[in-house]
């Protein structure tokens, strides 16, 4: 059976399947990693570009990384507080989706892009208060449309740079290599 | 680790630290005035995300607790008599039993904290450091008590979970098949020397304190820097009533048991 198999193999017919298979497999392999190195799809189409281009600064909208863990993403009434000025706002088909949003009193359910698993306790303080900038982490956003992540943010990234900082003290590399410090 | 200072001497096996110091923090329990009312075994579950296991489970011994109470008896029948009530919980051990033994390094020991830590995203389960704890105080979840359906209130064919808006979200909700020990709320350690550092000073005693010693009635459970001679556990820990427990094992306990006679 097996070997009446791997004779059939031999045919060119056989050889045609193998590549077939082969091939198949291949672009599963790239379509999967296409897929998930894509940015989420969020509720409103907002190009980080633009408004960093009208000079708003990263803080303005999120203003919880300079003292606590989480920075915050922007509310619709946040929104609202510069848009409700604005004559586009009316007009513009990609704005009425915030309209809406703000004339039903809901919350815009943005998907973060950056994100760390449960497991990992990262506050955004003591990383904005060592002098780091948003860009440093998060890429440069001026040239962004749809917000992405430009870095794997995994373990081996965190450690690379904790490392370097920390530089030859001995007390500082102990606190910022520490399980602790992240895992609990 | 090769630009590290380790003292050899003070390495054991796999590299588990020993501590000669008195350690950083440090907690000091009152056996005399502690009524076993079991407020910071409450406390200490609802901090840290720990999971009711339900009847089944627990009579298979299966409940996560990370602190107890412990009640003997002395005597023969019908003398009996009660022993003072004892908190147990992870002593946070300067030469802990429960990290040689681990095979994954899940169970480490923080210099920086000069505690025992519990890396959940390590642990794969194998429960060597449960049943090397002399304490008895390494908890296992025996299954994923968080999205257990038996938590869940039914709407419609949804489940809902309730409790899961009762979560602490500074703390990991662990899963399945991993080990989990009092962490001598490491959370509250971070925020307030998160809070200490923004503000350019160092951590002071009795700025913050567990939830278990927040929550005791009787003052029962004193937390404290013990590196700081001055703090009242470290002063407590001195005290001439003063014990810890299993001492003679030379695990050099952070926690010092008070009780007279």
């Amino acid at each position: 059976m097996i070997r009446n198999f791997l004779e059939w193999l031999k045919q060119p017919m056989g050889r045609i399947a193998v590549l077939i298979a082969a091939l198949s497999f291949l672009s599963l392999v790239a379509f999967g990693i296409f897929y998930t190195q894509q940015s989420p799809e969020q509720p409103i189409q907002f190009t980080h570009q633009r408004h960093i281009g009208f000079g708003i600064q990263c803080l303005y909208c999120h203003p919880g990384a300079l003292r606590g863990p989480s920075p915050g993403l922007p509310t619709q009434t946040k929104c609202w507080g510069c848009h409700q000025q604005m004559q586009i706002t009316n007009t513009s088909p990609k704005l009425a989706v915030l309209v809406n949003y703000v004339k039903n009193n809901k919350p815009i359910e943005w998907v973060p892009v950056s994100q760390v698993p449960d497991f990992v306790h990262f506050t955004h303080r003591p990383h904005v208060a060592a002098g780091l900038n948003c860009e440093e982490c998060h890429g440069d956003m001026s040239v962004v449309e749809i917000a992405e992540n430009p870095q794997v943010m995994n373990m081996g990234w965190c450690l690379n740079c904790h490392r370097e900082r920390a530089g030859d003290d001995q007390e500082k590399l102990i606190k910022l290599t520490d399980c602790g410090t992240c895992h609990y | 680790m090769s630009n590290l200072n380790i003292d050899l001497n003070r390495v054991g096996a796999k590299g588990a630290l020993a501590e000669e110091a008195d350690g950083k923090w440090g907690m000091v329990i009152d056996q005399d005035v502690c009524t076993g009312c079991q407020a910071c075994v409450a406390a200490c579950a609802m901090e840290n995300n720990i999971p009711f296991v339900m009847e089944e489970d627990a009579a298979y011994g299966r409940t996560l607790h990370w602190i107890r109470i412990e009640r003997f008896w002395e005597g023969e029948y019908p003398e009996v008599r009660t022993t003072p009530y004892q908190p147990m919980l992870c002593q946070q051990c300067g030469s802990a039993p429960c990290e040689p033994v681990c095979p994954v390094f899940a169970s480490v020991h923080s210099q920086a904290q000069e505690l025992n830590l519990q890396v959940y995203n390590r642990c794969i389960g194998t429960r060597y450091c449960a049943n090397n704890c002399p304490y008895q105080v390494r908890t296992f979840n025996w299954r994923d008590y968080a999205i257990e359906p038996f938590h869940a209130n039914d709407f419609d064919g949804q489940l809902v979970f309730p409790l899961h808006n009762q979560f602490n979200p500074d703390v990991t909700v662990r899963r399945r098949g991993i080990m989990e020990k009092c962490t001598f709320c490491i959370q509250r350690i971070h925020k307030a020397e998160d809070k200490a550092k923004s503000e350019g000073r160092a951590v002071e005693d009795g700025e913050f304190t567990t939830a278990c010693a927040q929550a005791c009635p009787t003052n029962a459970i004193t937390f404290g820097l013990l590196d700081d001679s001055e703090s009242l556990v470290s002063q407590l820990a001195n005290h001439k009533h003063g014990y810890r427990h299993l001492e003679e094992m030379n695990t050099l306990p952070r926690i010092t048991y008070l009780q007279e006679g």
